[in-house]
């Protein structure tokens, strides 16, 4: 059975329980720190970092502009290296899950290629994977027709031949997202993927990543502003502050699955909020 | 207000973009006409246009055969400064150094005026084909250069990442992300570069004595006092480098479907 298939069964049966019991760090952080140094100014972009994040699970890196989220995503992705400590993904170190193309990321900005058509850039990914002969992944990356059905199932079934900027910013922002799910990568790194829509886009996009991420059975590390959206999407919020960048508090979220807006009325939502809140204000003003 | 009323405006709008450079072309030779003879300009200081054209009509042959030398040896400067020129501006988008190396040698080039080193590259390599063709790809090569470097450079830093975040090889970072980035930038260097081209052509004929090309025919024009030929030449020159510049925009158009440059 490949990772893939397991997730996806792991995925089927626990719509209900509780995240991560019983299930095995997916990613080790341990003692991470990372100090940047550019024209003799020294910024400490984290400090002994520790955290584990299973397997299939949702998390959430919430924090002030500067706290390293950014960087810590990264560091996890194998595109920066940490000064201290020890990051394991999958047993292996990040630039070797990398190497294994063990990531699928979605940036800030949709970053799509303005010369392929909507097929063509939800294909870019997987064709640079299939391409390349190092591609001995534990995963697959989906086929054709599985790629149009998340097109298809994100609004963008008729799009396939429109050029990128012909769609809205939202629907920019679901190409990108399809594109990192057509990987079949086990875990995926999203740097505020939704922080330049608007409120409303924004919302939607949520249970839209959320019912494309229960499909999947994919690891996601989200990194985010929001508060609210850190507690409906996840299953733990990583709350962080700045100067050092460090880990402040990691949050439970008690909300059962499948997430749905409704929730967003339920006292436990409320909850979560206004003590994440609490949190990122008393880091804050430390 | 009616579809046929609509489909008639923009008709008539499309007519009259493309009929404005058509005018403007036509009002400035008409004006050169009246002017010449109000003030009675001698035929051999400065012939009318219509003499001109009639010259031209007169000997076809004569003037299809240089323009075919020129615009062959343009052409083929052209090219071997557009491949040479994105080698040198591929090494110099991997590599800081280079770059910083070889910046004050493009700028040289570009600033040292052409006709002064046309002589002495005919001194260097011998009369025929081979000066003009080095001279051409000189003036076409920096432009080509200096946008092919900002070009290869203009990849979103984000898709950048994306490609190693799958650990995308330099071979599919370069052939499926910054050459794509670039050719806006070399479409804006092949426009400049087409002119260059044919500037670099006609001085090359000039000085490497060779016997054909429109270039040859404009200083034997001079030598021999033949002002007819003399602006022949000018004219099929100014007709060849503006279809070639519309050919390329043509190019353009289909090729950067996709870039904000060719939306209106
Ligand atoms: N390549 C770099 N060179 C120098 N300093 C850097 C670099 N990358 C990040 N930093 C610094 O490290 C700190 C953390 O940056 P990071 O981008 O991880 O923060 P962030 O939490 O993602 O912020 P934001 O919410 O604004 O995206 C910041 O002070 C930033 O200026
Ligand atoms: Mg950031």
């Amino acid at each position: 059975m490949t990772t893939n298939e397991t997730n996806r069964a792991n995925r089927a049966n626990r719509t209900n329980e509780q995240p991560d019991v019983g299930r095995r760090a997916h990613v080790r952080i341990e003692g991470v720190g990372k100090v940047f140094q550019r024209r003799g100014q020294i910024t400490e972009a984290l400090r002994d970092v520790d955290l584990d994040i299973a397997e299939g699970e949702f998390i959430s890196l919430l924090g002030p502009s500067g706290c390293g989220k950014s960087t810590l995503l990264r560091i996890i992705g194998g595109l920066v290296s940490n000064d201290t400590g020890v990051v394991t993904v999958a047993g292996a170190t990040p630039e070797t899950a990398r190497e294994a193309k063990q990531f699928g990321l979605v940036p800030q900005a949709p970053a799509l290629l303005p010369w392929h058509t909507v097929a063509k850039n939800v294909r870019f990914l997987t064709d640079l994977h299939t391409s390349s002969a190092s591609a001995a992944g534990s995963q697959t990356v989906l086929g054709s027709a599985e790629i149009d059905g998340l097109l298809a199932a994100v609004g963008l079934g008729s799009f396939h031949d429109a050029l990128p900027h012909e769609l809205s910013g939202g629907m920019q922002q679901r190409v990108s997202l399809v594109r990192a799910f057509a990987l079949g990568a086990p875990i995926l790194l999203m740097d505020e993927p939704f922080a330049a829509l608007d409120e409303i886009t924004r919302s939607d996009m949520r249970y839209l990543l959320l019912d494309l991420w229960q499909r999947s059975g994919a690891t996601v590390v989200f990194v985010t502003h929001s508060v609210t959206e850190a507690v409906i999407l996840s299953d733990r919020v990583v709350v962080m502050a700045p100067r050092p960048g460090r880990v402040v508090t990691v949050e439970d979220v008690s909300l059962a699955r499948p997430r749905s807006p409704e929730m967003e009325d339920d006292p436990v939502f409320h909850e979560h909020v206004s003590r994440l809140r609490t949190h990122l204000r008393e880091s804050h003003s430390a | 207000m009616t579809g046929r009323s609509l489909t008639h405006r923009s008709l008539t709008r499309r007519l009259a973009r493309l009929g404005a450079p058509v005018f403007g072309v036509v009002g400035f030779l008409v004006s050169w006409q009246v002017l010449v003879r109000a003030f009675g300009t001698p035929k051999y200081l400065l012939p009318q246009p219509s003499d001109i054209l009639r010259h031209i009509g007169s000997d076809p042959g004569f003037y299809l055969r240089n323009a075919r030398t020129t615009l062959w040896e343009a052409t083929l400067g052209f090219l071997l400064a557009f491949v040479t020129a994105l080698t040198v501006a591929t090494l110099m988008a991997h590599s800081r150094f280079i770059d910083r190396a070889l910046q004050p040698m493009a700028v040289l080039i570009q600033v040292t005026p052409i006709i002064a080193y046309a002589p002495a590259i005919v001194v260097w390599r011998g009369f025929g084909l081979e000066p003009i063709l080095i001279v051409t790809a000189l003036v076409c090569f920096v432009p080509f250069l200096l946008n092919g470097v900002s070009g290869l450079r203009s990849v979103d830093p984000n898709l950048l990442e994306l490609a190693h975040s799958v650990h995308a090889t330099r071979r599919e970072i370069f052939l499926r992300l910054r050459l794509p980035s670039a050719l806006p930038f070399l479409f804006s260097a092949a426009r400049i570069a087409v002119g260059l081209a044919l500037i670099g052509a006609v001085l090359g004929e000039f000085f490497a004595g060779v016997t054909g090309g429109l270039g040859y025919a404009v200083k034997v024009a001079q030598a021999h006092v033949l002002p007819l030929q003399l602006w022949g030449s000018i004219f099929v020159l100014g007709f060849l480098g503006a279809s070639a510049t519309l050919a390329i925009g043509a190019v353009e158009r289909v090729a950067l479907r996709w870039h904000s440059s060719q939306r209106h």
